[in-house]
């Protein structure tokens, strides 16, 4: 019977899903342990594939429903794993959905201190394989950090969750999200949740009111943490405040902490965009001005983009949504010529400008200029070092992806922090690497994403996983939507390697909406 | 949540911001040390950042004051130090007004009212304020705070240390009595609270990005003593070229110095403990540190790499002259900031160095083998040196530099290899090759700017 179960757990279970486009966000991802060996921006491997001197790590996530633990848990899993941290989520929820059937609720006791036997054995069940996989990933499929997704709300339970992890040498750190503002959780409620059948027809508000009542009627008992032997970060309201009792931190306990002082739960969208084009005699140590043509494709980028977003926010309205102005728009561009003039429009309509020289392309090195049947003849050994690793191999004097990885490093926390909408303009190589953050792509995916000037690339932040849509930017000349004279021309190997959705993807054509 | 960003009314955000980190704590809880560091990692980053000490301000009208003056009950005390911080915090705000990007108000700031004080003058003025309070009440360790550094007070010169900080005691009892520590009543406030040396931390209402930075270099400070150490490469066939970039090898001097770097390192180490060598990921340093013995971890790291001189690589001096006169006189006019066509300038070297400082600051003993400007840099993070300054200083080859941070200032030690070499140091205008560096204003080893 339990074999049984768990095989079907097993079988529905969301950790076996394996990529299928670069479109998808991959947080999720089991990586191919043939094709992946590096992180994006990994600094360094070790031989027990463990990084900053840590060990293996549980966090442990505390909070009632609707805190918004599984943002929280899978955005520290994309941030960890682009480090290089061998990471993976847990959600509880998902193995408590693999086991159900879905047409039947959860008894009413389930979360219940003092639960009926039925109830409690269901609820071990699903514990039981959870912690299964778990124990898998860190003793034997070399993870280093299992996020534990769940509400764990009573302290003797996390003081025998500690002690189990203990006794299998793995460190737990608590990370609990606390809202005690209304407010917040309304707007949670709201956004995350009544999108559930159960609340269709519902005022929104009403259905947010009722579903807090139900979290509080089903888990009537929780603690927040106040243990001072433990481990623990504390995350007030979505972020005003952070606490932590630091029993034994590491270094990579700060990094967390740090990177949760930025990150924040309102919704908002990164918008990608190539710089237009410039004259032929343009190089990447010459840094020319825009061509007539790389002016055009300026505008008419900005136009499109501008549409896009007043078209959203009607769509918005007509769905019954609040009739409020467009967020802020802040536009980043590197300090290279290219991109600036690209931004000039915008910057004469008013919109903020940043320039940022971490920004700057990938450094071509002695390849600059060279055809692919040149470097191929000048560099064959170098040729084929590449061909085996394009992530991490760097021709002569220049740079390779995972450089510019670590140098666009600062530029993912306040990525992350943003609250206003984002435009960025950069060369392809920058695109590749902040969309390879956000979508959690494999690194040896990364040199081979394209994104053609005719299309504006679009992610979504959602909680569960991120979204990538495309925006088809009309009239600009077929010549300078393909690639651009400037482009490195460093050879990769086919595109074989990404199987995109079938009609999508980032390497096949726009659709026109 | 940081609450909404001030916009202009048309979706339009408001970008510049000016920060008063507010020090709070009573005295010998190393708040100087710390406001002290985070000025010279922002400067450093090029984030104009200054501090304004409230002792500096009180010690002009009373140079020695004894442990009675800061009794809350002595008037005349307590009028003067209200003045003195009055003084302290009307000078940052007119700095902010002039342009200011982090001021650090080093005081007690010890009690709620004189937290609102300070609020309500940043407030008037758009000033965002987060306030930094180390509160530590393990008695060893305030002692061994008092004795290492306040006896080395202005307050206290001249005086037998014992008599010192007998009378130091009695002023942070004196503080003590009125110190109200940063609670409930104060969660309107953006603070940093580190309680028992991180042990606790309450980090609220972060507003900006900035903010989380300062704080997660502040969290990331440790005390335990290291050194780091410091060389250049050997000397390259490249050097004696004159020509500056490049990927060239060592030359044959070059090499005598990577063959006698171990030794060198050893003598200078003392014993046999490992350390951690980073090198570029260019030849001549790799080349350098290959000698070094087997235990020591090595990693590459591209950060590390010269300064990128763009469309001048491979060229000597005397060739950018003349196929780029104007750039050479630009970059002679402002060299931290020209930035090669095609290549970096001093300041772009500095922020791509950001992440290997803050892997620095948490490290313990790290040998780096770089080049002649990363060097500079690094160099004048750890011994304060202005931008104006740094990019002019002379870094002779084969030499060994170690640096040891202390709490107010880092220490300098040099171990000449004494094999011979080129000189790749360049006075302003000059294009010469190799030019006598004994006409350099500022060179390593002259040691840092003295702390305030």
């Amino acid at each position: 019977m339990d074999t049984l179960l768990t095989a079907e757990i097993a079988a529905n279970s969301p950790r076996y899903r394996r990529r299928s486009s670069t479109f998808i966000d991959g947080v999720h991802d089991i990586p191919d342990e043939n094709t992946s060996h590096m992180a994006p921006a990994q600094l360094y491997s070790t031989m027990s594939g463990r990084l900053f001197h840590s060990g293996r790590i549980a966090i442990v996530l505390v909070g009632l429903p609707a805190r918004g633990k599984t943002h929280i848990s899978v955005s520290l899993c994309r941030y960890l794993q682009w480090l290089g941290v061998k990471t993976r989520v847990f959600h509880l929820g998902d193995y408590r959905r693999a086991t159900m059937d879905p047409n039947i609720d959860i008894p009413e006791d389930y979360f219940f201190v003092n639960a009926s036997a039925p109830s409690v054995l269901l609820r071990q069940k699903i514990l039981k394989k959870c912690r299964e996989d778990i124990y898998a990933w860190l003793n034997h499929e070399n993870g280093q950090v299992a996020i534990y997704d769940a509400v764990n709300p009573l302290a003797a339970g996390r003081r025998s969750l500690e002690k189990e992890f203990a006794k299998h040498d793995v460190q737990t750190l608590f990370l609990e999200s606390y809202v005690a503002d209304d407010k917040i959780l309304q707007e949670n409620a709201r956004n995350v949740k009544i999108s559930s059948p159960d609340f269709v027809g519902m005022d929104p508000d009403e259905a947010a009111q009722l579903y807090l009542r139900r979290i509080e009627l089903k888990i009537p008992d929780f603690e927040t943490m106040t243990e001072t032997n433990l481990n623990w970060v504390k995350m007030i309201n979505a972020g005003e405040a952070i606490k932590y009792n630091n029993v034994s931190f590491g270094y990579l306990s700060y990094r967390i902490v740090f990177y949760l002082m930025n990150l924040h739960i309102k919704a908002r969208q990164t918008f990608f965009v190539r710089a237009g084009t410039s004259s032929h005699e343009d190089s990447y140590k010459a840094d020319a001005s825009l061509s007539d043509e790389g002016r055009d494709y300026a505008r008419k980028m900005a136009d499109t983009l501008m549409a896009h977003r007043e078209k959203e926010r009607l769509a918005l309205i007509a769905k019954g949504g609040p009739n409020i102005p467009l967020r802020p728009l802040t536009i980043w561009t590197s300090t290279r010529k290219r991109t600036v003039e690209t931004a000039d429009y915008l910057k004469s309509l008013g919109y903020p400008v940043r320039q940022r020289s971490q920004m700057s392309q990938l450094n071509p090195g002695v390849c600059e200029k060279l055809s692919e049947r040149a470097i191929r003849r000048i560099y064959p050994e170098e040729v084929e070092k590449h061909e085996k690793d394009p992530y991490h191999h760097r021709y002569p004097r220049a740079e390779s992806y995972h450089d510019l990885a670590v140098r666009l490093e600062p530029m993912i926390l306040e990525l992350e922090r943003e609250q206003n909408d984002l435009l960025i303009i950069a060369h392809e190589s920058v695109l590749r690497v902040l969309y390879g953050y956000l979508m959690a792509c494999d690194a040896m995916n990364i040199p081979t994403l394209k994104f053609p000037r005719n299309e504006i690339i679009e992610v979504i932040p959602k909680s569960y996983q991120n979204e990538a849509k495309r925006i088809y930017i009309p009239g600009l000349s077929l010549d300078i939507i393909p690639g651009s004279p400037e482009d490195i021309k460093i050879p990769v190997p086919a595109s074989g390697v990404v199987s995109p959705m079938p009609g999508s993807g980032l390497a096949s054509p726009a659709t026109r909406d | 949540m940081a609450r909404p960003r001030k916009t202009n009314g048309i979706g339009i955000g408001v970008e510049d911001t000016q920060i008063c980190v507010v020090m709070v704590g009573l005295p010998a809880r190393g708040k100087s040390l710390i406001a002290q560091k985070a000025q010279r990692y922002l400067k450093w980053l090029s984030i104009d950042a200054m501090v304004f000490n409230v002792g500096n301000y009180r010690r002009q009208d009373s140079p020695q004051p004894g442990a009675d003056f800061f009794d809350n009950s002595n008037e005349k005390g307590e009028r003067m130090r209200r003045a003195a911080a009055e003084a302290a915090v009307t000078d940052m705000l007119k700095w902010f007004k002039a342009g200011g990007v982090v001021g650090i108000l080093d005081a007690t700031n010890s009690t709620k009212e004189r937290r609102r004080w300070v609020k309500e003058r940043c407030d008037a003025q758009g000033v965002e304020t987060l306030f930094v309070e180390s509160k530590c009440d393990d008695e060893a360790l305030v002692m061994s705070n008092i004795l290492e550094v306040k006896t080395t007070s202005p307050d206290y010169k001249g005086l037998d240390p014992e008599t010192a900080a007998q009378d130091f005691r009695e002023r942070i009892h004196n503080y003590e009595k009125v110190y109200q520590t940063i609670d409930e009543d104060e969660s309107h406030l953006t603070y940093l609270k580190i309680m028992d040396v991180g042990k606790q931390v309450i980090i609220n209402r972060i507003q900006d990005y900035l903010q989380s930075r300062v704080v997660y270099y502040l969290m990331n400070l440790h005390i335990k003593p290291r050194s780091i150490w410091l060389s250049r490469h050997g000397e390259s066939e490249f050097n004696l070229e004159g020509k500056i970039g490049g990927d060239a090898p060592l030359s044959a001097r070059g090499e005598m110095y990577a063959k006698k770097l171990p030794d060198l390192v050893r003598e200078s180490v003392g014993d046999d403990r490992p350390l951690t060598v980073w090198t570029s990921t260019l030849r001549r340093t790799i080349a350098t540190a290959r000698f070094l013995p087997e235990s020591y971890n090595q990693l590459q790291w591209k950060a590390l790499d010269e300064l990128d001189s763009g469309v001048c690589d491979c060229l000597t001096y005397q060739e950018i002259s003349e196929l780029y006169p104007e750039d050479f006189a630009a970059r002679d006019n402002d060299k931290y900031n020209y930035r090669y066509r095609g290549g970096e300038s001093y300041r772009d070297v500095v922020i791509r160095l950001e992440p290997i400082i803050m892997e620095l600051e948490r490290s313990e003993n790290i040998l780096i083998v770089t080049h002649q400007a990363v060097l500079r840099c690094i160099y004048a993070y750890f011994m304060k040196k202005s931008q104006a300054d740094s990019p002019w200083m002379a870094v002779p080859l084969h030499t060994l530099i170690k640096l040891t941070p202390r709490a107010y200032g880092t220490q300098e030690e040099r171990y000449d290899a004494k094999i011979p070499a080129v000189s790749t140091w360049r006075g302003k205008g000059s294009v010469a090759k190799h030019e006598d560096p004994t006409a350099a204003t500022d060179a390593i080893g002259k040691g840092g700017d003295l702390p305030q």
